[in-house]
């Protein structure tokens, strides 16, 4: 594609779901830039090896059973962050991950790959709560939670979206909810304090079999796609890449990451006439965002590129820039392109300041709540797929993994110290805190497969002081690398303490032997909010500071969306930003530019209260 | 992409094949496969190899004291699967520095070039002690009131390290592409040379781990006596410290102001002390992704790149695997499940959406910058 209309910068999250409306939507072609891999792509067979094809259109480029080879399902192939396939690098894997200038006891996880980091995601598709939506100072006016609902409908349509399967290790879950006074929630819109399925961009387990048996524990059949097996496996892999049912077409595997639910359909828009193109250009780093000031203003012009492989650099035009590419790089792009900065560029960072609490039960206490079976069995099932929410405060999920990403949560990651010297105060309701090393880190993880966590996703607000700037030490060959910081502040604390509690007490009331607190430093995932609407963003998501220039990632979001996984937000401002900017038919290009309402959303635009 | 020399076995060496051997039986891997985990040379100096294992031994270590509790597949540790490798290997990955962003000059300037100097660095201590030879490069006459001089250099020492070199080599400014290294490191009767692709950390680290044993011992933070640990001959300070003694003095790092007071004697090794905090959030957290993944079972290609990686072990034998109860991934699972709303969530369309006048949970709390 010589002559796009929209470049857009990232295929993560975000960016395939803008670029596929923009192209069904308004006709629009669409080069999506990439800086990562393509996993099961036929133009890159060995997409870690080889630097493959430049750029794919073709939807018969897919292909299923190249992505069952190049996922493996196993731990440290895939989520080991120096080593594994999905990780912040360049696709060659003779190389070093890309170096951020991180000051502090935290990690940062992140995917560069087309479907970004979806391609680790649990599939966990819960809406913003309405509350952080409607009544928080920290979402702007002029969009309302009625307003987001279209699309988050759209998106649950695209994904799949449903009730995730209760599992034995679910069961549990539910029966400490249940013990410690909860009721169950039915509904999408959350407005009440309660635990409910996780809403899963995951399609319904065995929804067709190989043998026509239903999947429980007696099946026996087949779970390849080509005997016949169709929807979920119940292997908890989605942090591996979840190649799953194998054999399957991508857009057949039953998680619907970016890569499976959002780029065929992309690719989709080449073989109708009526639509735009999209096309996808991976192992390409976007290195600056080319403006025109001479009219004084500044306008988005195109941007230079870097392929990764080659070191060639080139320049593409465009008509409209939209970033996607996460809240570190794009607040790192617009720096070091020299873009305008008053203030809040890169700033307000959000991450949910998770924290994550350990139960460890008996078999006698599972067996009461599970009569068929004796262990919970982490990695079977769904990797989440039951909640716990608390509009205004945050939520919780209930999180089952393989060992060695169980080992480094449960047990490797803290900020409390080492548990041998860390005291417990006896008020509170976990037993111990902080590292847990040696004889008892052996012990703990000899019983894995009757321990499970659950995840606390505090509502944290956005703070000036938190975010992406440049560093002043390190460089790569993308300019000077991110350097990013999080601290939470005391509010945020009194809400991770409080649902940390809540989580010890749903493992106490169903009836774990052990309560451990890992007390999490920050780990940057779930990051939101640092390009902010209303800061460096109008409600069309166009920067105020450069025309036709706009951002369609989660840096976008005013604000953490109240603590449930932002993926849906992040689809529905992905597919929003940029209908508000170039209309809502397909004869409003970006040559007649938004620039009359700020926003052209479909359907209501008050706000509800 | 690299060279080791002088690798050479050592009774020592053997010694650990020989505990290698009986863990490796136990999980079902042949003699050969034993064999040839032993004989794979070790990719770094003692000094590094030592002050990883003495942090793998912390973590992961070998547990005899619960064959009779748990069984005999829980006695191996980390030692026994060369985890200090995985370490090791993540660390001299972790950062890779481009010819074409090094220049002559300050930190980073206008043109974003890095200081050539940033990433040359050469400790002598042959003719001195360890402190001085680090007060040398830090170009320091005294230190600063909250460190005593006289304290530290007591307890500092490199092990048998006199000398550790760190320069580019033959970089070309001129030319893109990953810069190398060359790494020396010398001991009174061995020197041992190396060339890397990427910055190595993983040994300057080590050094980083020394220094702030020997603070952690001159404060008195110690819990239990330091000594000479036959375990890691080739160690220095940091592994004269007791298991949980190591990891209390890592943690100053993190939540004990260590980088802060240490700040003038670290710059010349790492430029930016912050980073060190990372380093001991990854020192821990490598244990997750090494040892309780299948990355043992690499054999001995766990340490190539990794598209040269190949399983030789079944994934459900690997040692940690038969300590969790993993059986390792799986297309799919025949299991029980069910959904918990009978017929779906309750979504109405947005004209029917009513959602409640007061949507503000209880026990909000208000903050935040607007």
């Amino acid at each position: 594609m010589d002559d796009p209309d929209v470049v857009v910068i990232g295929a993560g999250g975000d960016g395939p779901a803008a670029a596929t409306r923009l192209a069904r939507q308004h006709g629009l072609d669409v080069l999506v830039l990439e800086a990562g891999a393509w996993h099961g792509n036929q133009k890159w067979p060995q997409p870690h090896a080889d630097s493959g094809g430049t750029v794919s259109t073709d939807p018969d480029d897919l292909d299923g059973k190249l992505m069952d080879d190049q996922i493996t399902h196993r731990e440290a192939d895939s989520g080991d962050p120096t080593a594994g396939y999905l990780r912040v690098g360049p696709a060659d894997h003779s190389r070093a991950p890309w170096f951020r200038d991180l000051h502090q006891n935290a990690f940062i996880w992140q995917v560069s790959a087309v479907g970004g980091t979806t391609t680790h995601y649990f599939g966990n598709h819960p809406r913003a709560y309405p509350y952080a939506i409607d009544e928080q100072d920290h979402w702007p006016d002029e969009v309302s939670y009625e307003d987001l609902v279209p699309y988050y409908q759209l998106n649950e349509e695209v994904t799949s979206t449903q009730q995730a399967p209760m599992t034995a290790r679910e069961e549990v879950f539910i029966e400490g909810a249940k013990n410690a006074g909860y009721d169950m929630l039915d509904s999408l819109n959350v407005t009440e304090t309660g635990w409910r399925p996780q809403a899963n961009a995951v399609e319904v387990p065995g929804r067709e079999t190989s043998n026509g048996e239903p999947l429980d524990s007696d099946y026996d059949g087949s779970f390849s796609y080509d005997d016949g097996f169709r929807g979920d496996t119940l292997v908890g892999d989605h942090f591996q890449g979840a190649s799953t049912p194998v054999d399957a077409p991508v857009r057949e595997k039953s998680r619907k990451s970016s890569n499976v639910g959002w780029v065929p359909r992309g690719l989709d828009t080449n073989e109708n006439d009526d639509m735009g193109n999209v096309a996808v250009r991976p192992n390409t780093f976007v290195t600056n965002i080319n403006t025109d000031d001479s009219l004084g203003g500044s306008e988005a012009t195109g941007v230079d590129i870097r392929d990764t492989w080659s070191g060639d650099t080139d320049t593409i035009e465009a008509d409209t820039v939209v970033l996607a590419a996460g809240c570190i790089e794009s607040p790192r792009l617009w720096l070091n392109s020299g873009l305008p900065d008053d203030g809040w560029v890169g700033k307000g960072l959000t991450t949910h300041w998770f924290d994550w609490v350990v139960g460890v039960y008996d078999d006698e206490t599972v067996e009461s709540i599970n009569p068929e079976v004796k262990h919970m069995d982490p990695y079977v099932g769904q990797n989440s797929a039951v909640r716990f929410d608390k509009p205004g405060v945050g939520g919780l999920e209930d999180i089952g993994m393989s060992p060695g990403l169980v080992s480094y949560a449960d047990y490797l990651f803290t900020e409390a110290g080492y548990s041998f010297d860390t005291p417990v105060d006896p008020d509170e309701p976990w037993d111990t805190r902080g590292y847990v090393v040696g004889k008892e880190l052996k012990r703990k993880m000899s019983n894995y497969r009757q321990t499970k966590a659950i995840l606390v996703l505090t509502d944290d607000l956005p703070h000036q002081d938190n975010g992406v700037s440049l560093s002043d030490n390190f460089s790569d060959e993308h300019g000077a690398v991110p350097d990013v910081r999080y601290s939470p502040h005391e509010e945020d604390d009194r809400r991770r303490d409080e649902l940390a509690r809540i989580a010890a007490n749903i493992h106490n009331e169903a009836g774990a032997s052990h309560v451990h607190r890992s007390e999490w430093p920050p780990l940057l995932l779930h990051m939101q909010s640092s390009m902010r609407m209303g800061k460096v963003l109008d409600f069309a998501g166009e920067a105020y500071n450069v025309d036709r220039l706009f951002v369609a990632d989660h840096s976008a979001l005013s604000n953490g969306v109240g603590g449930p996984t932002p993926t849906p937000a992040r689809r529905t401002r992905s597919a929003s930003p940029t209908t508000w900017a170039t209309g809502t038919s397909a004869d409003s290009r970006p040559s007649t530019r938004a620039a009359s309402p700020p926003f052209q959303f479909q359907g209501a635009s008050s706000k509800s209260t | 992409m690299t060279d080791d020399t002088n690798a050479s076995t050592t009774r020592r060496g053997v010694m650990k094949g020989v505990g290698g051997l009986a863990a490796l039986s136990m999980s079902g891997a042949t003699i050969s496969d034993a064999q040839a985990a032993i004989d794979g040379a070790v990719p770094t100096d003692p000094h590094t190899r030592d002050t990883y294992r003495a942090i793998v031994d912390a973590i992961v270590p070998r547990t005899p004291e619960l064959e009779d509790e748990l069984g005999p597949e829980h006695v191996p540790g980390g030692l026994d699967v060369e985890l200090e490798k995985f370490l090791i290997w993540d660390f001299n990955h972790f950062q890779e520095i481009r010819s074409e962003m090094v220049a002559d000059g300050d930190l980073l300037s206008g043109d974003q070039k890095m200081p050539r100097d940033m990433f040359e660095f050469d400790l002598d201590a042959t003719d001195t002690d360890a402190l001085d030879a680090l007060m040398d490069l830090a170009d320091l006459d005294l230190l600063d009131d909250d460190l005593d001089e006289q304290a530290l250099q007591n307890h500092l020492t490199f092990g048998p390290v006199n000398r550790y070199k760190v320069n580019f080599e033959n970089l070309d400014t001129s030319t893109k592409g990953a810069a190398r290294f060359e790494r020396f490191v010398k001991t009174d009767d061995e020197e041992y040379h190396r060339v890397l692709q990427n910055y190595p950390y993983a040994s300057m680290f080590t050094f980083v781990f020394d220094l702030v044993a020997a603070e952690f011992l001159a404060k008195g933070n110690n819990e239990d006596d330091p000594a000479a640990n036959e375990e890691f001959p080739g160690g220095g300070t940091f592994t004269r410290l007791s298991r949980e003694d190591r990891l209390r003095c890592l943690w100053t790092i993190v939540d004990g102001g260590a980088v802060d007071r240490l700040d003038d004697l670290l710059s010349p090794m790492v430029t930016d002390v912050g980073i060190l905090k990372y380093v001991v959030m990854a020192c821990n957290g490598l244990h997750g992704f090494g040892y309780y993944t299948e990355w043992s079972g690499y054999g001995e290609t766990k340490t190539n790149t990794p598209n040269e990686r190949v399983m030789q072990v079944d994934e459900s034998e690997v040692q940690s695997r038969q300590q969790s109860g993993y059986p390792g991934p799986a297309d799919g699972y025949a299991a029980d499940w069910r959904h918990a709303v009978d017929g779906g969530f309750d979504d109405p369309d947005v004209e029917d959406l009513d959602l409640s006048g007061d949507l503000t949970g209880d026990d909000v709390v208000v903050g935040g910058d607007n």
